[in-house]
């Protein structure tokens, strides 16, 4: 599991790369920090090369949302594949994030 | 400069840092009686006279002030409330607060004749009593008056924009203008009125909703923003959500619900009593389809909305609304998106050997 955070203009866009379970949680919780202390910009979780998230993910993520709402920042969840779709819509969180 | 003015004017030079002070403890004291009463207000503000704008007044009436203690509005604080009722209700609050110096208190809203109108503000003129500040190096922190505005925000308006009109020409304003601002003046305290008495019939509109969705009279209750919001108060998806959650000991994260309300109305509904009903008639189907979902995964986190979101796409399905339904009720909470036709043939297939799907 690798993140990689880039600054995109006024956004910072975090890519995960691989699965997001609970192994791999406590680093990758490490690895997004700095996306929780970013105001005013919009956050990109881009999902396009996870390939699995895990309620520990899902912990994680929800940690960058109300942080980032805190701050004054949009969360957007982008190219998530359809087995973490499905995810986010059994935990009922799809109608939670704005999914692109 | 008459020897008497310049007298004054030293004494003020002397008192500024008491008067700023003065101006801090004031500032404090009402943002935190207006905080305490969870009163919205459109502004607090306070100012220490200019030493400029002390020395005009002089000018003008220096005769009536035998000294600066005579001078009541040297700190002027003014607070510009939405509403006229606020008015009153700030006014009862300083009156418990602070000492008012009734003589020279005034209510311009009462001097006004039956026929005419213009400048409407209550003026209290204020000390602070020991009870509220006691500094006995400072004793004159409860000597020296100051002078509290109070006036709704159209009072505020029609006042600054009055101000610069009748200062900004330098000449004699014709009587035809001065009627006209005046007329202005009657129309807002029209609107003023008018704005409490609608504030009033919302809140008791709101009661009205409350009161029945207490009683569970819901037929009586139109669908809408604010009585969809009485009725989620009484968290009626709860029940539903912890049966949910005890499927794998699941936390349950608080997400606003209200998104669903368009949803209800997409599938029909008029009045709570039309959305309870079908709370009621798919709880047990929403439970099944959640566990059949659920079961066989570890996820141990859910957010509240699951049980409604569940609610819903069981009445789609048992309803024929099929996967085109479906599509339409994720468009509707996450917008358009066509991953959401992917999503409710998902939904859709894992549903499809559940009870509720049966001759569907």
């Amino acid at each position: 599991m690798k993140t990689e955070i880039v600054t995109d203009g006024n956004r910072l866009v975090a890519k995960f790369y691989g699965r997001l379970d609970t192994a791999a949680a406590v680093q990758t919780a490490e690895e997004v920090k700095p996306l929780l202390e970013a105001a005013n910009k919009e956050i990109v979780l881009d999902c396009s090369e996870l390939e699995y998230i895990s309620s520990s993910g899902l912990r994680i993520f929800l940690g960058i949302r109300k942080e980032a709402a805190n701050h004054g920042s949009n969360v957007v969840v982008r190219n998530i594949n359809a087995d973490i779709r499905q995810v986010f819509m059994m935990t009922g969180f799809i109608s939670f994030f704005e999914i692109q | 400069m008459d020897p008497h003015t310049e007298i004054i004017l030293a004494e003020y030079d002397r008192q500024l840092p008491f008067f700023r002070r003065l101006e801090r403890i004031v500032q404090i004291t009402l943002q935190d009686i207006l905080d305490s009463n969870g009163l919205a207000v459109t502004a607090v503000s306070t100012r220490v006279k200019t030493r400029e704008s002390l020395a005009g007044k002089l000018e003008l009436k220096g005769g009536k002030y035998h000294s600066i203690r005579d001078i009541t509005d040297i700190l002027g604080a003014r607070i510009v409330t939405l509403y006229t009722d606020d008015v009153d209700r700030i006014a009862a609050m300083a009156e418990q607060l602070f000492d008012i110096d009734w003589e020279n208190s005034v209510d311009k809203r009462r001097l006004h004749n039956t026929d005419s109108f213009g400048y409407n503000s209550l003026h209290y003129i204020c000390r602070l009593p020991k009870t509220l500040v006691d500094e006995p190096d400072w004793p004159q922190l409860n000597e020296v008056r100051f002078e509290l505005q109070l006036r709704t925000t159209l009072q505020h308006a029609w006042a600054s924009i009055n101000h610069d009109i009748g200062y900004k020409t330098g000449v004699e304003i014709p009587h035809i203008y001065i009627r006209q601002i005046n007329r202005l003046a009657g129309m807002l305290e029209m609107a003023d009125d008018e704005f409490s008495r609608i504030r009033t019939e919302i809140n008791n509109y709101r009661r009205r909703v409350q009161m029945l969705v207490q009683n569970g009279e819901l037929d009586d209750v139109q669908l809408d923003g604010d009585t969809f919001r009485s009725y989620l108060e009484a968290q009626p998806f709860g029940m539903l959500n912890h049966r949910i959650a005890a499927i794998n000991q699941a936390e349950i994260q608080e997400v606003p619900l209200n998104g669903y309300l368009r949803v209800f109305v997409a599938l029909g509904c008029k009045t709570l009593g039309d959305v309870d009903r079908m709370r009621a008639q798919y709880t047990e189907h929403a439970y099944t389809l959640a566990r059949h979902q659920l079961g066989n995964t570890d996820l141990d986190i859910l957010s509240s909305s699951v049980g409604i979101q569940n609610i819903c796409i069981v009445c789609i399905l048992a309803n024929g609304g099929g996967k085109i339904g479906l599509t339409r009720l994720f468009n509707a909470l996450n917008g358009e998106n066509p991953q959401n036709e992917l999503l409710a043939e998902m939904t859709y297939n894992q549903a499809l050997n559940l009870s509720f799907m049966q001759n569907k």
